[in-house]
């Protein structure tokens, strides 16, 4: 099921249990070794299927750019923080800038025909169908994703 | 300098161009196969290009833009392209965001070469 794209202003629940937390400079060269350190927190904790791990990049990719350069518009003075977390058989993942966020308004609709050949805007859908947990809290600022563990690795 | 993650190989007008880096995540690395894939353009015109991304692994949403650009530059260029190689993982990528209905797409290189050969 294609999740929604909800963006509230409301404050953002706290995860269940932290596995991993940090809180990086917003530069960019650094979303790479996050992507690569957060796989491998949920890869060793089990959570992650044999498909998985692409998707989850794209995912961490897509969140992480958000974030540091328009949440936090590149300013490398500005911290963003992210939380890696489990709930029973699933993970989350939270992230927060220090931007004022952004509004649901402007994501391009990209299951309308006239999106289909925009060069940009696909990451949100993408997230949207792979994800089982996509919640934008504080107008934006903070995203908490997660999905369950595949039946055969639960 | 064109980016050393592109292999290009040209028979005519047709263009084989293979993507050569397993992770397509790196900003920099996506502007620069875009530019470079982009160029193949005006250097063959009408091409009839096979964009391999059989090492391609990991790829994020920011080179399916790239993707797209490519799409619509060769399409008014009268050109043509076929995707092949990708993967049955990342497929659904493509499928989720429709490009599978606007872009052929073709798993086995070889046999692109072979389509485009015979039309």
């Amino acid at each position: 099921m294609t999740l929604p794209l909800i963006v509230s202003n409301a404050e953002p629940p706290a995860l269940h249990t932290v596995l991993w937390q940090t809180s990086v400079p917003s530069c960019i060269e650094r979303k790479l070794g996050l992507i690569d350190e957060i796989t491998a927190v949920l890869r060793l904790n089990g959570l992650l299927g044999p498909d998985d791990e692409h998707w989850l990049a794209l995912c961490l990719d897509e969140a992480l750019v958000n974030a540091m350069l328009h949440g936090n518009e590149a300013d490398d003075t500005v911290p963003v923080t992210i939380q890696v977390g489990r709930t029973g058989n699933r993970w989350q993942v939270r992230i927060d800038d220090q931007g004022s966020g952004f509004s649901a308004d402007d994501v391009p609709d990209q299951d309308a025909s006239e999106s289909l050949l925009l060069e940009h805007g696909r990451g949100i859908r993408l997230m949207r169908e792979w994800l089982d947990e996509l919640g934008y809290y504080r107008n934006g600022a903070t995203i908490i994703m997660g999905r369950q563990i595949p039946d055969s690795h639960a | 300098m064109p980016s050393e993650f592109l292999d290009i190989q040209a028979y005519e007008k047709i263009v084989l161009a293979k993507i050569t880096k397993e992770r397509l995540l790196e900003a920099p690395v996506i502007a620069l196969l875009g530019e470079d894939l982009l160029k193949l353009i005006d250097r063959y015109p009408r091409l009839s290009l096979i964009l391999d991304l059989s090492d391609v692994a990991y790829l994020s949403s920011a080179f399916i833009g790239k993707l797209v650009a490519l799409f619509k530059a060769l399409s008014a260029a009268k050109g043509r392209m076929i995707v092949a190689g990708v993967r049955p993982s990342l497929m659904p990528l493509f499928q989720v965001t429709r490009l599978d209905k606007i872009m052929a797409f073709e798993p086995v290189v070889e046999k692109a070469i072979q389509l485009y050969k015979r039309t």
